[in-house]
């Protein structure tokens, strides 16, 4: 129940519902994290080429085996052939499941060796070959094209980490979506999923009745990306204030410095956007931008008005936003406790970003989150199109930032954000019975195997089946009255 | 605002598809490819008699349930859902009597009161306190359940107007290129300058529809993207026309009346992309006001048939129609956002002494 805990399920990373991929795939990487260094590369690694040069002809239909990594030998065992073993499974099911667990090996495969010393970067590029060989985004189940976005992902942080460039152009090449596809793919998604408005319409319902007798409120978003969270709240504000006594909401959106002169464009646009919806249902409203330079937020740049209610909105690691480093999280978190906040909302992705885990760890935790993603998403001829414009630089962008986060540069010692909060003087904030009912209702449109959890009086999780997805939590600076 | 419609569409016409088999031991199973039993009154009885006699709800287990009922074919899976629906509270409802309006509102109150009741741990208070919360509770549910429709509604709408945006600064870009370099330098942007024609121009950027035009505008993103699609496969084959825009609109069947303006050239192709299999091609254009109708007034046969269709397409073997927990309409694209539980009155303006925050 608590967050201190979220990787309780670990041993079952991946496939709960195969245990001998989970315990092999642990004891794997316990093994090879032992011997990775004592081991020659050189001569493992050339067998390992060769066994996978020899299968690369096989047709996608009957995958051949990668040796199976349950001996001792550890995962770069190349000694027995996969064809042998081919020979035992009849089924399609079957052959899909293994070829699913064999790429999940080689994944994990792939990233080690990317974070291995120089000797392992061959290794990286032969283990990247391969799964690019084996998968496309194309593919029929869902491990095999979510195999597919991790390894593009690889190879992009492959291709950054070697700065002098030997080897030939992508075979994927990043393909840069346009708006248009980015925002269908984005609306598409919310109808397969209700992973993006959990978060959305928990954090507004909690503004909602956080500022219920407020005359003017004031939110300060942290990424407002397109602003796609604020039409339901302005609505509800609508429907509630008719006549002259009108709530007024104002919001000011941050831009990072970190991302660019595009990002201080899209916040532009964004507010253009919104102060127009506003107009159309007849909303008060007033939009503010407020640039972060380097990560640190200064509230003194922020427009107050007296008597106003602030609100902190903080949105994090989902879909389509930008770079988000920690210290600029805390930096705006702890400065806007000095606004002295009606209400902190935060909703963040259950992923194992912060406290001192590796980036092998890190990057299973992801893999099993995102596997459960794929296996959560609603079935509907739109599906391919989703994956390939949100979760293929969603998944990227994340393992970018596993990468730089494992890099030391931004290394916390804080186990989770609410835990941060919790610790840096903010209280909690109850969740209503309303907000547990909606997020309930919202989650009865989708498919059987989400579920609302709560976390403590304050947090609602969403998850798909045991693996927790995204949490919302809501605070409020202690010293605010009430 | 919210068309007229039969509220119990789903479940009527669920009932209709469904065909029954009367077993030997007077069981009643759907012919569904997961038969489902059906409860009907005297089956319940029995099993009230039977929970009865075993010490009520909490003491009774399908087992012995199982066996002193001792109806042959009945299992064990059967009766532990059943009795699970019946330990929280909720009476089997869709089985007994009528599919009218009353029945599926009250069906769905009750649903509202199992998921109170369970929620928060009440059980055990007694029943004028319960009951009291529960209204309460009951009261507060379906207010949240009509401000989630209109929350998820004002959504779609704001990333629609995105989308639409969008495809025109894309459309203009397409045109200038078009013009630019006539041919080759288009080609590349055949993709996007088909969902723009799709889409059609915007005559004011920021415009808002009027909320309306919710339903139709809010939902039609997979009806774009089959446009898009569409055109991302075909349009080499097809067409060498420069202007994708036009082929749209042809394919759209423009209607003679040009005041709808570029809504209308959406609702056609939406109509068009929906419609195909019936359409045949070559129908008259009163069949197609016909459709119009139906798709602007939801008549539930037509939508039942669309969202078939789409249940086909995305292999979702969902049964809503039977489900109780689902009385909210999945913002799935071909089906009207409105659940039949939803006020038909309705309006976006709600009164402003809602306890809804």
């Amino acid at each position: 129940m608590t967050m201190n805990h979220p990787y309780d399920d670990f041993p079952h990373l991946l496939f709960s519902n195969n245990t001998a991929t989970a315990t092999s795939t642990s004891s794997c990487v316990e093994q090879h994290d032992g011997i990775s260094l004592d081991m020659d590369w050189d001569c493992d690694f050339h067998n390992l080429i060769e066994s996978m040069m020899s299968d690369k002809g096989a047709t996608t239909e009957s995958p051949p085996l990668l040796p199976c990594y349950h001996g001792q030998e550890g995962i770069f065992n190349s000694s027995s052939t996969g064809s042998s073993m081919a020979d035992e499974l009849d089924h399609d099911v079957e052959a899909g499941e293994s070829k699913g667990l064999r790429l999940v090996h080689l994944l994990v495969a792939a990233a080690d060796a990317s974070i291995g010393a120089d000797k392992t970067r061959e290794l990286t590029r032969v283990l990247l070959a391969k799964l690019k060989d084996m998968t496309s985004p194309n593919d029929r189940t869902n491990m095999e094209r979510l195999a597919a976005h991790f390894t593009n992902g690889l190879s992009k942080l492959h291709k950054e980490a070697n700065v002098q460039r030997q080897y030939g152009p992508h075979q994927h090449p990043d393909h840069v979506y346009d708006q248009v596809d980015v925002m269908l793919a984005f609306q598409m998604l919310q109808n397969m999923s209700p992973y993006i408005n959990f978060g959305y319409l928990t954090a507004t319902q909690a503004i909602l009745e956080a500022v219920k007798y407020e005359r003017r409120i004031h939110i300060v978003d942290y990424d407002i990306t397109d602003g796609v969270q604020w039409p339901s709240l302005m609505q509800a504000l609508v429907s509630r204030n008719t006549g002259p006594s009108a709530q007024h909401l104002r919001i000011t959106a941050l831009s990072r410095a970190t991302n660019g002169k595009k990002s201080v464009a899209a916040v532009q646009e964004a507010g253009r956007r919104l102060t127009a919806f506003a107009e159309s249902i007849g909303q008060p409203f007033s939009y503010h931008h407020c640039r972060m330079d380097s990560d640190t937020f200064n509230p003194s740049s922020l427009k107050l008005v007296r008597g106003e209610a602030v609100v902190i909105n903080c949105m994090l690691h989902l879909p389509r936003f930008g770079h988000q480093p920690p210290n600029s999280i805390i930096s705006f978190l702890s400065e806007a406790k000095t606004l002295n906040p009606k209400l902190v909302t935060l909703v963040h992705e259950e992923v194992g970003l912060m406290g001192n885990q590796g980036f092998l760890y890190r990057f299973m935790d992801l893999l099993h989150q995102f596997s459960a993603i794929f296996d959560s998403l609603e079935a509907g001829p739109a599906r391919g199109f989703v994956e390939r414009v949100i979760f293929g630089p969603w998944v990227s962008g994340w393992l970018t930032r596993i990468a730089i986060t494992d890099d030391g540069a931004e290394v916390e010692s804080v186990a989770s954000w609410p835990l941060w909060l919790a610790t840096n003087g903010f209280k909690p904030v109850e969740v209503s019975f309303a907000n547990r009912c909606q997020a309930k209702l919202l989650l009865s449109l989708f498919n059987d195997g989400y579920g609302v959890e709560e976390l403590g009086k304050n947090g609602l999780v969403l998850g798909w089946k045991s693996r927790r997805l995204v949490s919302a939590s809501f605070w409020a600076s202690c010293e605010s009255s009430e | 605002m919210f068309h007229a419609k039969k509220p119990s569409s789903m479940n009527g016409s669920y009932e209709n598809r469904a065909m029954c088999v009367q077993g030997d031991s007077g069981l009643v199973l759907t012919t569904d490819p997961k038969p489902r039993l059906r409860w009907t009154v005297e089956l319940h009885e029995r099993f009230v008699d039977a929970v009865a006699q075993l010490g009520g709800p909490d003491k009774a287990t399908p087992k012995t349930i199982m066996r002193v009922m001792g109806v042959k074919g009945l299992t064990l899976y059967h009766l532990k859902s059943h009795l699970q629906k019946f330990r929280l509270g909720k009476q089997p409802h869709k089985e007994y009597g009528d599919h009218s309006t009353k029945e599926g509102s009250r069906a769905s109150a009750m649903d509202i009161q199992r998921n109170v009741a369970s929620s928060s741990g009440m059980m055990s208070r007694n029943m004028n306190e319960m009951q009291m919360e529960v209204q309460r509770r009951l009261h507060e549910q379906l207010e949240v359940q009509r401000h989630l429709q209109l929350r998820i509604e004002a959504q779609g709408k704001y990333m629609q107007s995105i989308l639409e945006r969008a495809c025109q600064t894309l459309a203009g870009e397409n045109m200038a290129a078009a013009a630019a370099a006539a041919g080759g330098g288009y080609k590349a942007n055949l993709g996007s300058s088909s969902l723009s024609a799709a889409v059609g121009p915007q005559p004011h950027p920021l415009s808002f529809p009027p909320f309306q035009d919710l339903n139709i505008y809010g939902n039609t993103t997979d009806q774009v993207l089959e446009q898009h699609n569409f055109h991302h496969q075909n349009i080499e084959n097809h067409y060498t026309t420069n202007n994708a825009a036009d082929t749209n609109i042809y394919l759209g069947k423009k209607r003679p009346n040009p005041s709808y303006g570029t809504n209308d050239v959406r609702k056609e192709l939406l109509m068009w992309s929906d419609q195909d299999q019936e359409l045949s091609g070559n129908q008259a254009i009163d069949d197609e006001h016909r459709i119009q109708i139906q798709m602007a007034t939801h008549v539930s046969t037509d939508l039942d048939s669309l969202s078939e269709i789409y249940e086909r397409k995305s292999g979702l073997s969902g049964d809503e129609g039977n489900n109780g927990g689902k009385f909210l309409e999945r913002p799935s694209p071909r089906r009207s956002p409105l659940s039949p539980m939803m006020n038909p009155n309705g309006g976006l303006i709600q009164g402003r002494n809602s306890p809804f925050g």
